[in-house]
């Protein structure tokens, strides 16, 4: 694996207990136990890190130890192994310790992005999170195209509903990606908890153009809404709901969206019902509810 | 399979059409004629150890993927792993279109 891209996932770790962690825990133990490791150069390595972060998720320390023991061995002056430490280091140690540990990664070399995102997470974890988006903010000052920083500035701000912030974190991370239609989505959807309607409602339909199958075997019309479609229609439908119930929601619009005219937003609020019905159809193979209200709280809990 | 084997056919009749050519040679230096030039059977076979060779490459690509972004999005939404802070339970909770739970995230 490249670098810059390894040390970008190790700066975004979290301690997740999926199934995926554990397939890779149990078949990278495996390797382990026999040895085999080393004779299989680059991609060895990679799955002994691959292990320490699983066993970091299933809670065994003395594999990560010795899994890192290896790896220091290996490669001495290595960030990725410096910042793999420090995981280990948080998964134990106190707060402070391990911010001392960073610190000090830091000071040693500025150019360590990782170690700044993983500083930034610690402090967040301990729910210092002013710290932790000054320290956050500061390093996506200086590394701006770290992607996943940009998302996770904006999830912070989200958790603490500052809506509006998260939103412009989020406009960055578009620039730099944009052609992930999840992210578009997210920007959607942020927008509408921003009391934004407008925007919402642009966004959500650029992400419906961007997922949609022109080129699949039924005309878009036929199609059946699934996963990232189905939720952005679902976002189309909110928003147009909002939009006729409260005409006011239209006009102050944060970022001086023009809200579609009343006859498009009827049709648009139409074509979206219609895409949520055959949804519910195709899900749950009984007729949908009639009312509005009925089917977006059923559909609530089918969207994933 | 057809491709690999049109390939392993071309390559051997590039070598012998190869070696053809030096024992002709050698042939024609030993009658003290060096510039000769070559036999036509010799020059055919090269040139068909060529198609053959340009024809068994073709068959044997693998299939061809997508171009598209689109196309490149919909394989790796199936494969990665869904990422907790872009979940819609989340939204929902924070646009109150479900009640909240209990025990809040």
């Amino acid at each position: 694996m490249e670098f810059t891209f390894s040390l970008q996932k190790l700066a975004a770790y979290q301690p997740r207990q999926s199934a995926k962690s554990k397939a890779t825990y149990e078949t990278g133990l495996a390797l382990l136990e026999r040895g085999g490791y080393a004779s299989k150069g680059e991609e060895g390595w990679d799955t002994i890190e691959k292990l320490t972060l699983a066993a970091l998720d299933q809670g065994n320390l003395e594999v990560a130890d010795k899994c890192l023991q290896l790896l220091s061995d290996k490669f001495p002056e290595s960030p990725r192994v410096d910042v793999l430490s420090g995981i280990r280091l948080e998964a134990t140690e106190s707060t402070e310790t391990v911010l001392r540990y960073y610190d000090e990664l830091l000071e040693a070399d500025p150019t360590n992005s990782a170690a700044w995102r993983r500083k930034a997470h610690v402090l967040r974890q301990a729910g210092k999170i002013e710290r932790a988006v000054e320290e956050l903010s500061a390093m996506l000052d200086t590394f701006y195209s770290e992607l996943d920083g940009w998302l996770e500035l904006a999830d912070i701000y989200a958790s603490c509903q500052q809506h509006t912030y998260a939103l412009q974190a989020l406009s960055h991370a578009l620039l730099l990606s944009p052609q992930n239609p999840a992210y578009f989505l997210q920007y959607a959807e942020t927008a509408y908890l921003a009391d934004d309607v407008p925007l919402a409602l642009k966004m959500f339909l650029q992400t419906v153009d961007m997922t949609d199958d022109d080129d699949g075997d039924l005309a878009p019309g036929d199609s059946i809404p699934t996963g990232i479609t189905l939720r952005a229609w679902f976002g189309v439908k909110l928003c147009t709901r909002k939009l006729i119930t409260e005409p006011r929601s239209g006009s102050n619009s944060a970022s001086q969206t023009a809200a579609p005219n009343t006859s498009n937003l009827s049709l648009l609020d139409d074509l979206s019902t219609e895409r949520l019905r055959t949804a519910y159809l195709n899900l749950k193979n009984e007729s949908p509810p009639a009312g509005e209200a009925d089917l977006i709280s059923a559909l609530a809990t089918l969207v994933k | 399979m057809l491709g690999g084997l049109m390939l392993i056919v071309a390559t051997i009749a590039l070598l012998h059409a190869a070696y053809s050519t030096y024992e002709h040679l050698s042939h024609l230096k030993a009658l003290g004629r060096p510039e000769g030039s070559l036999p036509i059977d010799i020059v055919c076979e090269a040139a068909a150890a060529l198609v053959f060779a340009i024809v068994g490459a073709t068959v044997r690509s693998p299939p061809l993927r997508e171009v598209t972004w689109r196309s490149e999005m919909k394989r790796r939404a199936l494969e990665e792993e869904e990422d907790p802070r872009m979940s819609f339970a989340k939204f929902a909770q924070r646009a109150g279109i479900v009640p909240k739970a209990p025990t809040s995230s």
